[in-house]
C-alpha cells in the first residue's frame, strides 16, 4: 500500500528530463518507449524501487534491448557540487561559515564584469539566446547525426555541443549553466519512476492534462479540503450479519439497519471524476491494496493471471481509443468500459460458504458515500488505482466495501427509483435449479443489487455523517439544503469551488444579520415550526438555508509559491500556473437550541483581543 | 477514575461519537474566532464555590458543565443564571491577586480549576437558563485545536500542515518522525493522518507519530496533553536534543516513512536520517541503525523561516542523497463576505455609506438641490450681497434636501429592515494577513538498491521477450497497430453478430 517497489500492471508516472510526465501501466514483457529519450523493457523497472533515476544505456552488442543504470545522486547534483566546492576553495570565502554572503558578492562582481550599466545584463543574456544558433558551430545535420549514433545516454551530444559553442568563454557562469541545463534537458536519456498516488496524479492532471476535469483543484486546496473536512480513518470495519436469506424470501429478509453501528462516514459530492473520492480514500486508508511482504506471494499468483490477460487488456484499451478517436500515443486514460480489472471472471474459490444474496457487503464504518447527479457516478479516475465502480464482479479492492454511491433521486425520492422500489425477485430452489446458469446468475445479481441499493439508501437517509466534502459544479446552496440535515452535530463541512462567487453567496446565507433575524422571532415564515421542521428547512427567498445550521463559516484560499534553490541563485520561480484560484468554504454543523434565543448584552464595537487560556484538566 | 475499560478510550479527536462525554476534551465556540478548550466534568457537588458544579464563565454568560454534558456535539448551549458574586467573597485571596483576577473575569473567559476539594455533597444545584447568551460546543479536531491551543512556541497552522501532510504522504498506517513538537498542532494533525487504530500489543504495528522535543518544560506539558487527549498509544514523545541524540527509540529504529523537521538547524539533524552510516559520524566501527523504513522511499519536509536556513538545508540534503528537492512557501488568505450598502435611501447605520449609489441617484439629488437654490434665490430679500446670498442659499438648500431626504426615506422604509438582502454582496480580505510563515523544503530519499537486489529482480523479470511497445511509438508502428486493431474489431463485431443471431434462433 505504500509503494515500496513497482508492481506488475500498476500505473506509474515517468518523469522525463524535459519535465514532461508520462503515465503508463507497467505491463510485464512489454517495451516502454520514451520517444527521443529511448526505449527499454518494462521488466527492467519491475520490482525496482520508486523515485530512483534511471538512465537508458546504449545497447550492448550482445543484447537486444537497452539496459538501465541507476544514476546516483552525486551524479545528479554534480554541477551544484562543483559550484559549491569552487566557492569553498575561494580564499575570499570565510571558513565555510557564511557562504551566502560570499555568493551574493561574487554574483555581483560577475554581473558588473559583463556590463557596468544596470539592466544591460538581462538584455545581453537574451541576445545570447537569440544568437545561439549562429554561435553554435555544429550544424543541425551534424547534431542529428550525433544524436543518432550518440552514445553515453546523450552526454556526448551535450559535451560536443558545449565544446563547439564559439562564444562559450564569453558566457557568464550563470548563463553557461543555463545553457548546459537547457541542452541536458533536451538530450540526456534519463527518467524517474513515481508512484501514482493522489498528489502525483492530480499534479499531472492539472499541469499536463485537462485541469478543468478536476475543477483546477491544486494540492494546497486538496490538503485544505481534507483537513477541514476532518477526513480520516473512521474506525475498524464493522459488518452486518448475513441474514442468510433464502431465494424464496423477499424484502422481509433484508438485514435491518443498525444505526448505532454507523460511524466514521463521510458524505461526498464529487465532480472531479473521482479524484476527490480518491483523495478521501487515501486519507481513510482504503485506496491502496495491501501489498506488504506477507501478502506478496498471493499478489504474485494474481500477477501471473493478469499477465496472461495482458494482451487482451491492451487490445481492449486500444479498441476503445480508436472508437473514441483519442490520441493513441499514450494509453493513459482508462475509460470505464475498458477497465482491465472488470474482466476477472475467475475468482479464487475459497472454502468459505457463499454469502447469501442479502448480505450487506459494506462496512458500517470508515465509508465514503458519493451523491451523484447523473444515474451513474463518474468516478473514472479511480481506474488508475485499479478500481472500477461499474464492474459487476470486481477483484478484491478495499473500496468495494467502503464506497457507497447513490443518486440524488435515490436519496430524496427513493420511491421513484426502480432499483430501490421494485421488490426483489423470489424463486423456490427447485425452479431455480431448472434455469439456465445465465438466468440464475441474473436472478442472484438482481437480488444482490436490491439489497445493496436498499442498504445504501437507508443508511444514508439515517444521517449522522461525520462530515461533508464537496467539489462540485452544482449550486452549493442546493447541496447543503439536502445534505445539512444528514450531518451529525459538530460535523465539519468543506466545500471546494474553483471560483469565489458561489461560495460567497453561500456564506452570505449564514451571515450574522440573517442569523440574528432568524433567532429574533421576526421571520413570519418560521413561526410555529418545530425544530425538526426547521432542520429540514426548504428555503425561502430571503432565507435559502436555515442560517443557524452552520457555525463558524469561513472562506479561504491557499497558494504555494515555488522557489529555485541554487547556490547564489535562490529566488521564486518566474512563472507558475494561473487560471482558477480555488477557494474553500468551511463550517460546522450546529444543533440550534429550541425557541427564541438572544446574544448576551448590547454589543459595542470594540476590538476583541484574542484570548488564550489554558484548559483546566479533569 | 471510575469505570473499568478493557481497551483504551479512543481519542475524541479521532472518534468523538455523537454526544459530549465526561472527562473528554470539548471546544467551546464563544464567538466566531474565540474558541476555548475545556475538559467537561460531571457535577458531583459544589465546585469552587459554585452550587452547579464546575462552571465556565465567559463574557457571553456562565455555563455550568452539567448543561454541556451528554448533549449532541454542535449543540447551542444557553447561558445559565449562576451566582458568581457571593462566591468571589467566600474565597481567600490576596488583594493583589484579587485585583488582577477581577479584571480577568470581566474580559476573559475563565475556566474553573480543580484545585479546591469539591465537597462530596449530593445536592447539586440544577442550572437555571438565563434570558440571553449562548455558546456552541464542538468536538475537537486538529483545526480547532490549532486555533485554541495554549501557545508555547510558534504554531504550525492549518494551511501549512494540510499541505505538508499531503505532500509527505502521511496516510493511515504511516510512521512519522516529528522534531520538535512545539505546541503540538502538527502532532495532532499528523496523528489524525496516520491513525488506523490503536495497537493491540507492542508488536502490533499501526500508524504512529514519533515526536521529539528538547525543551524540558514543553515536553512535560505536551506529555500531559497527549494523555488527556487519549493519544498515548499513537504518539511516542521523547525528550531529546536530536542534533546529537538522533532519532532511535531505545536503540531501535522507528522505521519512519515520513519526517517533519521544525528545527532551527535541520542540517544538523539530517545526517541521522540516512540509510547508511553518514560520513560525518565520528565514531568508527560501531553498529549504526537507520531510523528510516528500509523498504520505502522516505518523504521529508523541513520548516524554516529564513532563506539562509533553506540554502544550508538544501545543500545538506543534496550531499546526503535526497532527490526531488522542492522549496515552496504557502500564502493563505481568508475572505469575509459582507453586504456593501451604498445609497441615499439608507438610514445612517454602521456599515452603511449614505452617498449616491449611482449617477442617477446623484443626478436626482443634485437637481433637487438646484431647484431649492433657485426657489430660495427667487424669494425677495433686501440689503444683502448677491454672491454671499447664493452661497447661503446653496447651503440651506443642501441642508433642506438632506432633511427632506431623511424624511422621505423613513416614510418609504418598511417597518422592519432586511439588512441581510440589501446592498451588494462583496468579499474582503482579513484586516491582517500572514504574509510569511516559513519556507517548506520537501525531498525524497529512495530506498537503497544494491547490486544483489538488482540481480534478483533481473532474474525474476528477465528481458528479451517483449511483445508490445507502450508509450510513444513512431508513426509507422502506430499505423500498423491501428490497422490490426480495426481488423480485430471487425472480427469481433462479426462474431458478436453471429452469436446474437444464434441466440435469437434459440429463443424462437
Amino acid at each position: 500500500m505504500h509503494h515500496s517497489v513497482i508492481k506488475p500492471n500498476s500505473w506509474v508516472a515517468l518523469k522525463l528530463p524535459s519535465g514532461v510526465t508520462r503515465v503508463i501501466q507497467v505491463t510485464p514483457n512489454t517495451s516502454i518507449s520514451l520517444g527521443k529519450y529511448g526505449t527499454f523493457p518494462a521488466n527492467l523497472i519491475l520490482e525496482r524501487p520508486y523515485y530512483l533515476t534511471f538512465e537508458v544505456q546504449d545497447k550492448l552488442p550482445e543484447d537486444s534491448f537497452s539496459r538501465l543504470r541507476v544514476v546516483p545522486p552525486s551524479e545528479l547534483y554534480a554541477d551544484v557540487f562543483a559550484e559549491e566546492d569552487a566557492e569553498c576553495a575561494n580564499p575570499a570565502a570565510g571558513p565555510g561559515s557564511n557562504n551566502d554572503a560570499v555568493i551574493a558578492t561574487a554574483a555581483g562582481e560577475e554581473f558588473s564584469l559583463v556590463d557596468a550599466e544596470s539592466g544591460n545584463v538581462i538584455a545581453r543574456s537574451t541576445q545570447e539566446v537569440i544568437d545561439e544558433n549562429a554561435r553554435q558551430k555544429l550544424t543541425q545535420a551534424e547534431i542529428e547525426e550525433l544524436k543518432r549514433d550518440g552514445t553515453n545516454a546523450g552526454k556526448d551530444v551535450i559535451a560536443k555541443l558545449l565544446l563547439s559553442h564559439a562564444a562559450l568563454d564569453q558566457k557568464t557562469s550563470f548563463s553557461l549553466s543555463k545553457y548546459k541545463l537547457l541542452k541536458t534537458k533536451k538530450y540526456i536519456r534519463r527518467f524517474q519512476v513515481l508512484p501514482i498516488d493522489v498528489p502525483t496524479f492530480s499534479n499531472w492532471q492539472l499541469e499536463e492534462r485537462d485541469a478543468s476535469k478536476i475543477l483546477d483543484i491544486r494540492a494546497e486546496m486538496m490538503g485544505l479540503v481534507g483537513c477541514w473536512g476532518n477526513v480520516h480513518y473512521g474506525g475498524e470495519d464493522v459488518f452486518l450479519e448475513d441474514p442468510k436469506a433464502t431465494t424464496e424470501q423477499g424484502e422481509e429478509a433484508l438485514a435491518p439497519l443498525q444505526e448505532d453501528l454507523l460511524a466514521g462516514r463521510w458524505l461526498v459530492v464529487d465532480d472531479t471524476g473521482g479524484l476527490l473520492v480518491a483523495a478521501m480514500a487515501e486519507r481513510m486508508g482504503v485506496l491502496y491494496k495491501e501489498d506488504d511482504d506477507e501478502t506478496e506471494e498471493a499478489a504474485e499468483e494474481e500477477d501471473e493471471e493478469t499477465t496472461e490477460k495482458a494482451d487482451e487488456e491492451t487490445e481492449q484499451k486500444l479498441e476503445s481509443e480508436t472508437t473514441s478517436q483519442k490520441d493513441t500515443e499514450m494509453a493513459d486514460e482508462p475509460t470505464s468500459e475498458t477497465t482491465t480489472l472488470a474482466r476477472h471472471p475467475k475468482r479464487p474459490r475459497d472454502n468459505k460458504p457463499r454469502d447469501s444474496d442479502f448480505a450487506v457487503p459494506f462496512s458500517q464504518t470508515n465509508t465514503i458515500t458519493v451523491l451523484h447527479g447523473a444515474s451513474q457516478p463518474n468516478l473514472s479516475f479511480l481506474n488508475y488505482w485499479n478500481f472500477d465502480v461499474t464492474a459487476p464482479q470486481h477483484p478484491p479492492h478495499p473500496l468495494l466495501n467502503h464506497l457507497l454511491t447513490l443518486s440524488w433521486l435515490q436519496l430524496l425520492k427513493p420511491e421513484l427509483d426502480t432499483s430501490y422500489s421494485t421488490p426483489p425477485l423470489t424463486a423456490d430452489p427447485e425452479t431455480l435449479s431448472t434455469w439456465k446458469p445465465s438466468r440464475r446468475g441474473n436472478f442472484h445479481r438482481k437480488r444482490r443489487r436490491y439489497a445493496r441499493v436498499r442498504h445504501m439508501v437507508d443508511s444514508t437517509r439515517a444521517g449522522n455523517f461525520s462530515g461533508l466534502v464537496c467539489a462540485s459544479t452544482m449550486d452549493p446552496i442546493s447541496i447543503l439544503k439536502h445534505a445539512l440535515p444528514l450531518l451529525a452535530g459538530g460535523a465539519p463541512v468543506a466545500i471546494y469551488s474553483p471560483s469565489l462567487e458561489p461560495l460567497a453567496i453561500l456564506a452570505d446565507c449564514f451571515s450574522v444579520a440573517r442569523r440574528t433575524a432568524w433567532n429574533s422571532g421576526h421571520v413570519a415564515e418560521i413561526q410555529g415550526k418545530t425544530a425538526e421542521e426547521l432542520e429540514k428547512w426548504e428555503g425561502s427567498e430571503q432565507f435559502p438555508l436555515n442560517p443557524t445550521l452552520l457555525l463558524g463559516t469561513s472562506i479561504q484560499t491557499s497558494r504555494a509559491r515555488r522557489w529555485q534553490v541554487l547556490p547564489g541563485r535562490t529566488h521564486p520561480l518566474m512563472t507558475e500556473r494561473g487560471g482558477a484560484d480555488g477557494f474553500i468554504f468551511t463550517g460546522w454543523r450546529a444543533k440550534p437550541a429550541e425557541g427564541k434565543i438572544a446574544a448576551k448584552g448590547k454589543f459595542k464595537r470594540r476590538k476583541v483581543e484574542e484570548t488564550v487560556s489554558t484548559p483546566a484538566s479533569a | 477514575m471510575t469505570g473499568t475499560m478493557t481497551r483504551p478510550t479512543v481519542s475524541p479527536f479521532l472518534e468523538p461519537g455523537l454526544h459530549t462525554k465526561p472527562r473528554s476534551l470539548a471546544i467551546l465556540q464563544l464567538s466566531r474566532d474565540n474558541l476555548l478548550p475545556i475538559y467537561l466534568q460531571e457535577a458531583s457537588g459544589e465546585h469552587d464555590g459554585y452550587a452547579e458544579g464546575a462552571v465556565v464563565n465567559t463574557r457571553y454568560g456562565s455555563f455550568p458543565h452539567s448543561t454541556m454534558l451528554n448533549v449532541p456535539w454542535g449543540s447551542q448551549i444557553r447561558a445559565s443564571k449562576v451566582d458568581t458574586g457571593s462566591r468571589g467573597r467566600k474565597r481567600k485571596r490576596g488583594p493583589k491577586d484579587e485585583a488582577s483576577r477581577d479584571d480577568a473575569e470581566e474580559n476573559q473567559p475563565e475556566t474553573t480549576d480543580n484545585n479546591t476539594n469539591a465537597t462530596e455533597a449530593t445536592g447539586v444545584k440544577q442550572a437555571v437558563a438565563d434570558d440571553s447568551g449562548f455558546i456552541h460546543v464542538l468536538p475537537p479536531t486538529p483545526e480547532l485545536w490549532t486555533q485554541s491551543l495554549p501557545h508555547r512556541t510558534q504554531v504550525v497552522y492549518t494551511p501549512d500542515y494540510s499541505y505538508i501532510l499531503h505532500r509527505i504522504r502521511a496516510r493511515p498506517g504511516s510512521t512519522i518522525i516529528e522534531a520538535g513538537a512545539g505546541s503540538g498542532s502538527f502532532t495532532h494533525a499528523s496523528v489524525r493522518a496516520v491513525y488506523n487504530g490503536y495497537p493491540s500489543s507492542a508488536e502490533d504495528r499501526k500508524g504512529k507519530v514519533f515526536s521529539f522535543e528538547y525543551h524540558e518544560e514543553r515536553y512535560h506539558k505536551m506529555k500531559k496533553e497527549l494523555t488527556d487527549h487519549n493519544l498515548d498509544g499513537l504518539v511516542h514523545l521523547t525528550h531529546r536534543d536530536v542534533y546529537n541524540g538522533g532519532f532511535l527509540i531505545d536503540g531501535k529504529s522507528p522505521e519512519a516513512d515520513a519526517i517533519f523537521l521544525d528545527l532551527p538547524k535541520p542540517w544538523e539533524a539530517l545526517p541521522h536520517l540516512s540509510r547508511r552510516k553518514p560520513q560525518t559520524e565520528a565514531k568508527e566501527g560501531e553498529e549504526w541503525t537507520s531510523p528510516l523504513n528500509p523498504k520505502r522511499a522516505v518523504h521529508i519536509c523541513t520548516f524554516s523561516p529564513c532563506i539562509e536556513q533553506v540554502t544550508r538545508t538544501v545543500s545538506a540534503m543534496r550531499r546526503l542523497g535526497w532527490v526531488d528537492i522542492d522549496m515552496v512557501e504557502i500564502a493563505n488568505r481568508k475572505l469575509h463576505t459582507i453586504r456593501d450598502r451604498v445609497g441615499l435611501h439608507y438610514q445612517t447605520d454602521r456599515g452603511v455609506n449614505v452617498s449616491p449609489h449611482d449617477v442617477e441617484e446623484a443626478l436626482e439629488r443634485l437637481t433637487e438641490i438646484e431647484e431649492r437654490v433657485r426657489e430660495q434665490a427667487a424669494r425677495p430679500r433686501g440689503g444683502e450681497d448677491g454672491a454671499e446670498d447664493a452661497d447661503t442659499a446653496m447651503k440651506n438648500g443642501d441642508d433642506a434636501a438632506k432633511k427632506d431626504g431623511d424624511k422621505t426615506s423613513t416614510a418609504e422604509q418598511p417597518p422592519y429592515q432586511t439588512p441581510w438582502v440589501d446592498g451588494r454582496l462583496i468579499t474582503k480580505g482579513e484586516p491582517e494577513i500572514k504574509t510569511h510563515t516559513s519556507y517548506l523544503v520537501f525531498a525524497v530519499l529512495p530506498r537503497e538498491w544494491t547490486e544483489e537486489d538488482e540481480a534478483a529482480a533481473f532474474a525474476k523479470y528477465p528481458c528479451g521477450k517483449e511483445k508490445a511497445v507502450v508509450g510513444s511509438i513512431d508513426k509507422q508502428t502506430r499505423k500498423k497497430e491501428r490497422r490490426e486493431q480495426l481488423q480485430k474489431i471487425g472480427d469481433r463485431k462479426a462474431r458478436r453478430k453471429e452469436r446474437a443471431e444464434k441466440i435469437a434462433e434459440a429463443v424462437e
